[in-house]
């Protein structure tokens, strides 16, 4: 019974994002390609902040590196962006992996300036490379060809048939990621978070898990960023920069860091309440800073862990009651 | 164990209707044009106007705003644009590419824009250049100075929708070259800003001047990266290589960190010949106040002493009555952008995109920053903009231009095509 209303729940949720692709206005689908992106990057992210337990400030390092990646291959290369977004995703990966190579063997709070440290490393660079990255105008002039598949075409040059194939990407991401916290591998990870000790003396390397919890992270931050330079059709050094970092952190904090669905929550609300706010008043920042503050300390577990507990409360409430009778 | 959640084939089945659903979508059922605003010649004509409010260069977006809310209200104060009234809605920029063009996306789409402007960073105006031929709007820049925004993107691309109604880089790099040559110095350094514009700005200087000055030596250059607050390091580097001339390109606050630093150095009394490209803003003016030095070399995007006509001096007066403020050039840029549209909008009679593109290219606007010309080829504005020498006058708190020097726009900005021979001065 409750498989079945889960069923139902996914269906509608699906029913809802292809029909904001269909009926839509152009700024609502373009707002939600940045919400679907932002779920992306955070659905990674928190596989290492939520499962593995591990803070990291440099994930914008591996963003960059996809839309990098993607915009170089597109301006020098070829405009296919399936081969661009491979190559995007291949350079965050191989980034992750030597990144995270050096930073795993830490944790906590020295893990968290590692690879903040790491991350601005990137970003210097990315600064100051003009001839190869556009220094601090960025790479700009990435256009939206269609996708060439060999035997069929696939325009995406319109804002509204992007949308399925960022939609596309989300749910594949989605999947994933629920495959891989479902999978033994994912369990690892938690115990890893919970007792990293008793990890180890059950023989596993806790540094190779952590490594390729890293590299996983990494790898979807960099599909992020490149399915996030075809939209905005530029590259710019600033997706690097740690403040970039910080998004997903948040959004998964909103969301809640302990759930699933967590970054994808967080970041709806993330980009929506800034928007929301953004119509009011131009002191936007103070608001929003605000109404976060009171989201992370005062719903303990984020939106869906608060929700989640609310409903728990009334059921346990109802049940309690019943039984008093 | 009760099992909770779905399977892993429950989740392909829901993808794999999903990607149909996603195939098929498009094709099948495509949006029209209902929800794309259809502009009329009726009703208001809105502007969406973006720049830097938060932040430490939070200080540039009030003049841009003080600006165009007093075009506003006058021109509707006189019966609006051809008898409709003018609107402005304002966003903060952030400086950073994808607000920028969020900002652009959510001013056209949802809010209805039918003209864009402001943009204070080159890297947002190149990457919104692209989203304004998506979303067929006119983006006036009235900040943004790399030239690559107009010489590529709008001439060498075909970028009709974007315009720019302040002075790019050439009045920076250019035509500081021009009078330099005058200058007694020989050789020249530079402490500039660790980003394409300062890099941009030395390299046409360097390149101007030493085409009409052969013997002109470049000797040091030490570049600052982003917010910058220590200069001592750049300012030694600079005094050890001993130049008799120097240039920078700093702006806004790191400008005004950089002079109380390099005079404390003593750096004013060792080097007689100094160019500000960028240092007659009224922030910097009024931030420094009796601590610029004077018989500094100083320009900007305008200048509010400039030119000496009934309309320019006229509108200083207002706007210091209306802010209590003297006009930066941002404030300029902002108020003339809204007559731009004005007198463009009437010319065509209407606000659709495409006709007041082409009543836009090569118009000529009277503003108080004097007659400006949108070069048909680029949609670059052609005015001048004097450079002066600091003094001090009883009159104002601050510095003000002592002796000016117009290089004309003819003769120190590039000319399409922007490649080969005659393009770049001097001619």
């Amino acid at each position: 019974m409750k498989r079945f209303w889960t069923y139902v729940f996914i269906a509608l949720i699906l029913a809802g994002l292809v029909s904001i692709g269909l009926f839509a206005g152009r700024f609502v689908v373009y707002l939600s390609m940045r919400v679907l992106i932002l779920s992306i990057f955070a659905l990674g992210y928190n596989l290492l902040l939520g499962r593995t337990g591990l803070l990291s400030f440099g994930h914008a390092a591996f963003y960059a590196g996809g839309a990098y990646g993607l915009g170089l291959i597109s301006i020098h290369v070829t405009t296919n962006p399936l081969l661009g977004i491979i190559v995007g995703v291949g350079l965050a990966c191989i980034m992750a992996l030597v990144i995270g190579f050096f930073c795993v063997r830490h944790t906590e709070i020295y893990f968290a300036m590692l690879t903040l440290a790491f991350g601005m490393m990137v970003f210097s660079l990315i600064w100051n490379l003009r001839e190869v990255t556009g220094g601090d105008d960025g790479l700009v002039g990435i256009v939206r060809a269609p996708i060439s598949l060999g035997f069929a075409s696939i325009p995406i040059t319109k804002t509204s048939h992007y949308y399925f194939f960022v939609l596309f990407c989300f749910i594949l991401t989605v999947a994933l990621i629920y495959l891989i916290r479902r999978s033994p591998f994912g369990l690892v990870l938690s115990g890893i978070r919970e007792n990293d000790r008793r990890i180890e003396f059950a023989g596993l390397s806790v540094r190779n898990y952590r490594l390729a919890a890293f590299v996983i992270s990494g790898t979807f931050a960099g599909l992020a960023g490149a399915l996030g330079a075809l939209l905005e059709s530029n590259a710019n050094p600033f997706s690097a920069h740690w403040s970039h970092s910080a998004e997903p952190i948040l959004v998964s904090l909103i969301g809640g860091i302990q759930t699933f669905t967590g970054p994808v929550v967080g970041s709806v609300v993330f980009i929506l309440l800034r928007e929301i706010i953004e119509r009011f008043t131009q002191n936007w920042m103070l608001w929003f800073g605000l109404i976060l503050l009171i989201i992370i300390m005062g719903l303990r577990g984020g939106v869906v862990g608060g929700v989640a507990q609310l409903f728990r409360r009334k059921r346990s409430h109802v049940a309690k009651s019943g039984g008093n009778r | 164990m009760e099992k909770k959640g779905i399977t892993r084939r429950d989740f392909m089945k829901a993808s794999v209707l999903t990607a149909g659903a996603a195939a098929l979508g498009p094709g099948v059922l495509k949006p029209t044009g209902v929800w794309a605003a259809t502009p009329k010649i009726k009703g208001p004509i809105k502007v969406g106007y973006q720049a830097i409010m938060s932040g430490a260069l939070a200080g540039y977006g009030e003049f841009h705003k003080m600006g165009a809310v007093m075009a506003m209200e006058e021109i509707n104060a006189a019966g609006g644009i051809a008898g409709a009234k003018l609107e402005i809605e304002f966003r903060d920029s952030t400086l950073k590419a994808p607000e920028a063009i969020k900002n652009a996306r959510y001013f056209v789409d949802s809010w209805g824009a039918d003209f864009l402007a402001g943009v204070d960073s080159s890297g947002q105006a190149l990457a919104l250049a692209p989203v304004m031929k998506e979303l067929d709007r006119i983006l006036m820049v009235t900040h943004a100075a790399t030239e690559k925004l107009t010489e590529e993107q709008v001439y060498k691309k075909g970028i009709k929708q974007v315009f720019r109604i302040c002075t790019p880089t050439y009045q920076d790099g250019n035509a500081a070259a021009f009078v330099a040559k005058d200058l007694p110095a020989k050789t020249w350094a530079t402490i500039s800003p660790k980003y394409e514009y300062g890099y941009t700005c030395w390299e046409m200087f360097k390149n101007t001047l030493g085409k009409l000055k052969p013997d002109a030596k470049f000797v040091a250059e030490s570049w600052a990266p982003f917010g910058t607050t220590d200069f001592r390091p750049h300012i030694n580097t600079i005094m050890d290589a001993n130049p008799e001339g120097f240039y920078s390109t700093e702006w806004a606050g790191e400008l005004i960190t950089f002079v109380k630093q390099a005079k404390q150095a003593g750096m004013f009394d060792k080097i007689k010949h100094v160019l500000f490209p960028v240092g007659a803003a009224m922030d910097v003016l009024e931030g420094l106040g009796n601590e610029m030095p004077d018989n500094i070399w100083m320009s900007g995007r305008y200048f509010f002493q400039y030119p000496d006509t009934h309309i320019n001096n006229d509108w200083v007066a207002r706007f210091h009555k209306r802010w209590n403020h003297y006009p930066a050039y941002v404030s300029e840029t902002g108020y003339s952008t809204m007559y731009a549209f004005k007198k463009a909008v009437e010319a065509a009679g209407s606000k659709e995109t495409s006709k007041v593109i082409d009543a836009l290219a090569g118009m000529m606007l009277v503003s108080p920053a004097g007659y400006r010309n949108f070069r048909k080829e680029d949609h670059q504005a052609m005015y001048d903009v004097p450079w002066g020498l600091t003094k001090s006058d009883p009159k104002y708190p601050f510095k003000v231009m002592g002796k000016q020097v117009v290089i004309p726009a003819k003769e120190c900005f590039n000319r399409p095509p922007f490649e080969g021979p005659e393009t770049m001065p001097p001619f």
